[in-house]
């Protein structure tokens, strides 16, 4: 067997005509770099702030990150399961209620708190995901929404635990000494880029793969062995456990939990900072979107009657983009990867 | 050498059986008492008008539709209890008629997921760089990238499906059911979309890639590739079996002259 019969094409006659616009598969090689780059700089100048900044400052980027955790929640949700949620305030609820309660209750700390948070996390997007796995579209995102309105009432209700209205606080350290700004905001940015990192080594694994099979081609996916099933699980466990750790830093860095940060609201800013961020998985696009979702809300606050106008106006571009599929995002530039 | 990546760990033993296959939609009765006699070792083709149930045959084999009636089996296993992630895991594999590529991955991504199933790594590999993790991945890749080339499309590799022509992107398809060294490979109409010299070059691909162990099913309306290739052919019309034997016979089969071949002018 010779070599000769073998036709190996040049790659300029395999690229489609209309190939012209790069799909979203990977982006051109130096557009990659440039993007990595702006990570790494973007990430020195976030970890020198606290040195140059006042206080405020560091608060509202340590709230940015937790934000930016649960739009990375929702995007992951997105882009790999091809699903809609509008209830992820629930799984963010869970983490940040699971940090207060056990310390106020047990007197443990986050080193305890934040994996039992993302183990919670990780138990209810399963203990959702399993009945739910046969749902997709709009009656999956309903199904979402439920969970996201029972959660202010559960939280009143259990008062005993909850702190009811108003709430419980948060005042143990992570380590004893350093100063509290600090260690929220590091911990926020350590946990956001981590999770980054996570995310992107995640697409080029065996699992990633086969949800964007699955979520492409369900049929195709299912014939090498990659059940609708497994897909939806996966997705959902991986999806809530992010939600869950994102509501355990936010209640760190804000060191209270109350009904009224998560109610159903909060679960569609999730999913608009998602949407502004272009679903992407990156760094910049979760802080683009936590960013968005966390400033506007503080800035606007003087704002008044223009308030519900915004959020409104917020809610009819979600619907729009999420219910044109892949219509209106073709004129979207390529997403992040 | 390339095609020794490909080349089978051992030939196993066993047919592939239908009997007696009804499916209907809805009082439509689109398959009506298909016995199929598959062998390793064999390329079987299946031919028949648009219509004719071929594409739902393929279907009732792989899971995705259950027949009304009939049995089907791989060797000694009886697969009709089984999903079609069940079949996948016996080395069943196929390609689609319509193109299933991720507009997501890369086309040697693409091809990696199909060696999804015989793929160990856990999700600590999913989320860290684990050793172990890593190597698997290289492998597959390497895999991946010999099926490829196997195909003479490696030079695509890098790039998504989106932004190769269709021919390429068969060839991707069939290089992801073959990664896996499966044991029965059902291709739907592979060369749809392919100019001639593709064609060509597919039909030499797949010979190559034949070995004692593999059971594999061309349903295809090129009939230079048909009668190239194929060992048996069956005739499939209006869901019915109306002929079935060597290349030669089926060519010179009155019924099949008739029906298919003179009618559709192939
Ligand atoms: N899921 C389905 N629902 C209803 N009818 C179907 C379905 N799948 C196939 N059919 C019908 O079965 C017949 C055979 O289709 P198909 O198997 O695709 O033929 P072929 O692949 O030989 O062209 C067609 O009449 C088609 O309309
Ligand atoms: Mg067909």
């Amino acid at each position: 067997m010779d070599s000769s019969r073998k036709q190996q094409v040049a790659v300029s006659e395999l690229v489609h005509p209309k190939g012209a616009i790069r799909s979203p598969a990977r982006p051109l090689p130096e557009l990659r770099n440039l993007r990595t780059w702006a990570s790494l700089l973007v990430v020195a100048v976030l970890a020198v702030l606290p040195a140059l900044s006042g206080s405020f400052l560091l608060y509202s980027l340590s709230l940015c990150f937790a934000n930016a955790l649960a739009v990375l929640s929702v995007s992951v949700l997105v882009r790999y399961g091809g699903e809609v949620s509008i209830g992820h305030s629930f799984f963010v609820a869970l983490g940040a209620y699971s940090v207060a309660i056990l310390e106020k209750h047990f007197g443990l700390g986050l080193w305890i708190s934040l994996p039992a948070a993302l183990a919670l996390g990780f138990v209810a997007g399963l203990l959702f995901a399993i009945p739910s796995r046969r749902m997709s579209g709009i009656y999956l995102a309903v199904a979402s929404m439920a969970l996201a309105l029972c959660l202010p009432e559960l939280l009143i209700h259990m008062e005993r635990w909850t702190g009811g209205f108003e709430g419980l606080y948060i005042s143990r350290d992570l380590v004893p000494g350093v100063s509290k700004a600090g260690q929220r905001y590091y911990l926020a940015l350590a946990a956001l880029v981590l999770v980054c990192l996570a995310l992107a080594h995640f697409r080029g694994s065996r699992q990633g793969m086969a949800l964007l099979l699955a979520r492409a081609h369900p049929r195709a996916a299912e014939a090498f062995g990659i059940t609708r099933s497994w897909a939806r699980i996966s997705i959902f466990a991986l999806s809530a456990t992010l939600a869950s750790l994102s509501g355990a830093v936010l209640a760190f860095a804000s060191s209270t939990v109350s009904p009224n940060s998560f109610t159903l609201w909060s679960g569609i800013f999730y999913l608009v900072g998602s949407v502004i961020g272009l679903q992407g998985t990156s760094l910049i696009a979760a802080l683009i979107g936590g960013g968005v979702i966390t400033l506007i809300p503080q800035y606007l606050a003087s704002a008044g009657d223009y308030v519900p106008i915004l959020y409104g106006a917020a809610l009819l571009i979600v619907t729009l983009v999420a219910n044109s599929g892949s219509g209106l995002r073709r004129f979207l530039p390529g997403k992040a990867a | 050498m390339q095609s020794a990546n490909l080349a089978p760990p051992s030939p196993q033993p066993g047919a592939l059986i239908a009997h007696g296959l009804n499916l209907s939609f809805g009082g439509i009765e689109v398959l009506k008492g298909v016995d199929l006699d598959l062998r390793p070792g064999l390329v079987t083709g299946l031919i028949g008008p648009n219509g004719a149930g071929k594409t739902s045959l393929f279907n009732c084999l792989t899971g995705l539709y259950r027949p009304t009636a009939g049995r089907i089996a791989l060797g000694d296993t009886g697969l009709d209890a089984l999903s079609p992630a069940r079949r996948a895991g016996l080395g069943m594999v196929r390609s689609f008629q319509h193109m299933a590529l991720s507009p997501d991955l890369t086309l040697l991504e693409n091809v990696m997921t199909g060696l999804t199933l015989s793929r160990r790594s856990g999700w600590a590999s999913a989320f860290l760089p684990l050793p172990g993790g890593r190597a698997e991945t290289q492998d597959a890749q390497r895999r991946a990238m010999a099926a490829l080339d196997e195909l003479g499309i490696a030079a695509a590799a890098h790039l998504a499906p989106p932004e190769l022509p269709p021919g390429t992107q068969r060839l991707g398809e069939i290089a992801r059911a073959l990664v896996a060294h499966p044991r029965v490979l059902l291709l739907d109409e592979p060369a749809a979309g392919l100019n001639a010299v593709e064609t060509r070059d597919l039909t030499r691909a797949l010979r190559r890639v034949m070995h004692p162990g593999l059971i594999m099913v061309v349903v295809e309306h090129d009939m230079d590739l048909i009668m190239q290739l194929c060992d048996r052919i069956y005739v499939l019309n209006f869901g019915k079996v109306i002929a079935c034997g060597s290349p030669a016979a089926v060519q010179a089969d009155p019924e099949v002259l008739r029906v298919y071949l003179g009618a559709d002018d192939e």
